[in-house]
């Protein structure tokens, strides 16, 4: 081989060398070397979280672009899509930040939209729904706990008394008690001037054997008998409450107790055992619970936001959502 | 005590070496033959065998890490983990294993039969310093072809580690997410440590070689004793040198 | 008195011969002493004949003189210049023609003799193909331009030694067993250059041998090694008739069979 072909050979080789160079590079550092292809979204959030640029974008599973670049615009952040050529995103379509596993890999999951919905075009902006982030679930849930630790301790309270005020309970226990010979004399009379009433004896049987003051007579009787009653449901009512959550029933126990929740809501668990031992002890007042309906609307928000996680976790890899809350818990 | 002093020796012999090179750079233009011939020997030959072992080596790097990582699940990262360690680590190391081997031993040979048959001494006579024209194009070629290998072993290895992981049954991951993950976390930083770490052991691999090929004393039987040390004297400094090349680029 | 002049016998430049002068050279190799407080000139333009037994130390003197070995004790001077100093080989060009040879084996004969010329720019290579190619016809091998060395015969090689020696315009010309492994036409030859270049053209020359016919033929003055020792030095007439055994001995060696080494020989 002579000495010119051996040194074309070299340079070329070092061409080469100096291309494929350049080539990782571009590559590498900001994917613009192939030209772009496509058309961009603009998809805007409160919070990327941990969002990335090259990270995917898949509509319904499917993947149809990437992320191309992440940025401050005013009060938001936002995401610029690179969506593949010929993928029709419907106008409707919602996008979310999905956690496709838990070493911070995310991407934008879109859903389909309705049918005949207007195609977004090149430059549009996406609708977007936040989703809560397993970090976001845990801290709610656990603030839902201290608001019902609060709100059981009030009902216990009231219900049994705080060791200084009587509870309810006694209260009418008391009443009962205290009472008893003087409801039962009144009884007894009653008893007999009813009996000597109904005869018709004496002045006032007579007077009183009119009908219609009879009825009187016996509907007030009867009204009283109803407070009892009542007084009686009630009671029973509280203990069955505090039994229900007590087993497990009912929307609070459901949310403590729930399956899909398992074991990793253990928190929680501890949470309610707190709770009852709380319960025990007594605090508040009993009205909290019954008037303070912002607890329930934030116990079944709470729920609804930890639903919607737990469907956006749904594509997530062998390690479920809930093993991560695991994880990050414990 | 005594392998100590000749350790010392030797480094102070190469080291000399590269100083009395280094006076002679400006004649490189004029030994623009010499540096040709020697990058075709130092790159051009060498690439045959650079491609064929990284190509494997990204392979069984794939395999590897896929049969381990699918134990919890982080098989989708297999690209990430051969593209940072062929780029940061094994490209490097691997391509001056080779140019060790191949054209460090060739390299030792050459200079060591030049001074055993008295050439080395005929062209100290001609007052033609050997450091310069033995030396220094070999030093200036494997300079320039070093980051040329290596980028081409990279870009191979990684390619292996694609192949395998498209047609291996349990790995089974497409080259476009392969590439994808590769991306993921990989700057062009990586590759060009990985780049100067090559630059680097080429450099001292061929330091030595010359150093300890042109230190041969004796008749042709010391020729092979030579080529062996050279070798060895080679892998022990590539290995030792990648922990702290490794390091200081950190 | 004015040194003779020196003529290139390339260039046909004139210029100074050189003087070599030996002054008290010792040379320990570990415990082992090649040279033992050696000390003689050469005067310039005249050939000296150093010649010895094998491994009396001729080689290695040879080395000191190109700067090769570093002397344990005493100098070597070329027109005063140490010869272990750096400039002196810049200086004084002196063309060491090896024994062996000591061809560039990956370079052709060509190419042997060019490297020289055009490592230290003498010219173009229109030039250098000149002075390359005369140096080849004056040993008669202009064939032999583009074979390499390993192509080539001992005799040969030895011939090329020397062209390659006389490209580089010497004015210090040494010849390490420069007639050893030839046959005697060959080194009638050789000897025949040797005597040439000194004649026509007063390069200093030094030679190595112990081939007693070249140096009894071109010596102008011979020295005699013997253990490290200079045991003789003196014109050749002298050597006819040694009066000292050793180097009597070393002329006319006579093999004794009953000596106790050749036992082994009988058995």
């Amino acid at each position: 081989m002579n000495t010119a072909q051996q040194t074309a050979r070299v340079g070329l080789f070092f061409l080469l060398g100096l291309a494929l160079t350049w080539v990782t590079w571009e590559t590498l550092s900001d994917g613009k070397l192939f030209k772009q292809t496509g058309y961009s979204l603009v998809a805007g959030f409160d919070n990327l979280k941990e969002l990335k640029q090259g990270d995917e974008v898949r509509m319904a599973g499917v993947k149809i672009g990437s992320v191309e670049r992440t940025r401050l615009a005013g009060r938001r952040a936002e995401a610029v899509l690179r969506i593949d050529p010929g993928v029709k995103i419907a106008s409707d379509a919602t996008a979310t930040i999905v956690m496709a596993g838990l070493i911070g890999t995310n991407y934008i999951g879109l859903d389909l939209g309705t049918p005949g919905a207007p195609v977004l075009t090149d430059g549009a902006e996406l609708r977007t729904k936040i989703t809560p982030d397993i970090n976001a679930i845990m801290t709610e849930l656990g603030n839902l706990g201290q608001k019902l630790e609060g709100a059981l301790g009030s009902i216990t309270t009231t219900v049994n008394g705080d060791g200084k005020n009587p509870g309810l309970f006694q209260k009418l226990d008391r009443l009962v008690t205290d009472n008893s010979t003087k409801i039962d004399t009144t009884m007894t009379n009653l008893a007999s001037a009813t009996e000597k009433i109904n005869k018709g004896e004496g002045t006032l049987g007579k007077l009183l054997n009119d009908s219609k003051l009879h009825d009187e007579l016996v509907a007030t009787v009867s009204e009283i008998k109803g407070a009892a009653t009542d007084a009686k449901s009630f009671v029973a009512d509280a203990q069955t409450l505090v039994n229900q959550v007590k087993s497990g029933k009912g929307t609070l126990g459901a949310l403590i107790f729930d399956e899909t929740a398992g074991n990793d809501l253990k928190v929680v668990t501890r949470n309610l055992r707190d709770i009852s031992d709380k319960i025990a002890k007594g605090e508040g007042t009993l009205g909290k619970l019954l008037t303070d309906d912002s607890l329930y609307l934030s116990a079944q928000s709470t729920l609804k936001k930890a639903d919607s996680a737990i469907d956006s976790l749904g594509d997530s890899g062998p390690i479920t959502a809930v093993g991560a809350a695991a994880k990050v818990l414990f | 005590m005594k392998q100590f002093t000749h350790f010392l020796e030797g480094f102070g012999s190469a080291v000399q070496l590269l100083f009395q090179s280094a006076r002679f750079v400006g004649t490189l233009p004029r030994q623009r033959a010499r540096f040709i011939d020697q990058c075709y020997l130092i790159g051009y030959t060498t690439l045959p065998i650079v491609a064929i072992l990284c190509f494997f080596m990204g392979s069984v790097l794939a395999l590897q890490s896929g049969y381990s990582m699918e134990n919890f699940g982080a098989k989708q990262f297999i690209g990430s983990l051969v593209g940072l360690s062929f780029a940061r680590e094994l490209g490097p190391v691997i391509v001056a294993i080779l140019v060790a081997g191949r054209v460090g031993s060739a390299i030792t040979a050459e200079l060591a039969s030049m001074k055993v048959y008295q050439e080395v001494d005929a062209l100290v006579t001609m007052n033609i310093p050997p450091a310069r024209i033995l030396v220094l194009p070999r030093l200036a070629a494997v300079l320039v072809m070093m980051p040329v290998l290596a980028i081409i072993g990279n870009l191979i290895g990684w390619f292996g580690g694609a192949v395998v992981c498209k047609y291996v049954e349990s790995i089974a991951i497409e080259p476009e997410a392969y590439f994808s993950a590769l991306r993921r976390y990989m700057k062009f930083k990586d590759v060009g440590t990985g780049l100067m770490k090559a630059e680097i052991f080429g450099f001292v691999v061929v330091l030595i070689c010359c150093s300890i090929g042109l230190n041969t004393r004796g008749g042709p039987r010391e020729i092979g004793a030579s080529v062996t040390k050279a070798v060895v004297v080679s892998l022990i400094s590539i290995l030792v040198l990648d922990y702290f090349v490794t390091k200081a680029l950190m | 008195m004015n040194p003779p002049i020196h003529r290139n016998p390339i260039t046909a430049v004139e210029s100074p011969a050189v003087g070599v002068t030996i002054d008290g050279l010792t040379k320990n190799f570990g415990t082992f002493q090649a040279l033992k407080n050696v000390s003689f000139t050469v005067e310039p333009g005249e050939i000296f004949v150093l010649m010895g037994p094998s491994g009396s130390g001729k080689s290695v003197l040879l080395k000191h003189i190109v700067g090769l070995e570093a002397a344990t004790a005493g100098r070597v001077l070329i027109n005063g210049q140490d010869a272990t100093a750096e400039h002196t080989l810049e200086r004084i060009r002196i063309a060491l023609v090896f024994q062996a040879g000591a061809l560039f084996n990956s370079l052709s004969v060509y190419d042997n003799l060019a490297l020289y010329p055009r490592e230290h720019r003498f010219g173009d290579e229109a030039t250098i193909r000149d002075k390359v190619m005369r140096a080849l016809q004056i040993l008669s091998l202009e064939n032999s331009a583009q074979k390499f060395p390993s192509e080539l015969s001992g005799g040969m090689r030895k011939r090329v030694a020397i062209a390659r020696a006389l490209v580089m315009e010497p004015q210090l010309m040494l010849y390490d067993e420069p007639t050893s492994e030839l046959d005697p036409v060959m080194s009638a030859t050789i000897s025949e250059i040797i005597a040439t270049l000194k004649d026509e053209y007063h390069v200093t020359t030094i030679v190595v041998s112990h081939d007693r016919e070249l140096a009894l033929g071109i010596a102008d003055r011979v020295g005699i090694l013997m253990g490290g020792e200079l045991v003789f030095l003196g014109p050749p007439a002298s050597l006819r008739q040694p009066a000292d055994p050793r180097i009597a001995d070393f002329f006319h060696p006579r093999i004794d069979l009953k000596n106790p080494r050749f036992k082994t020989l009988e058995t």
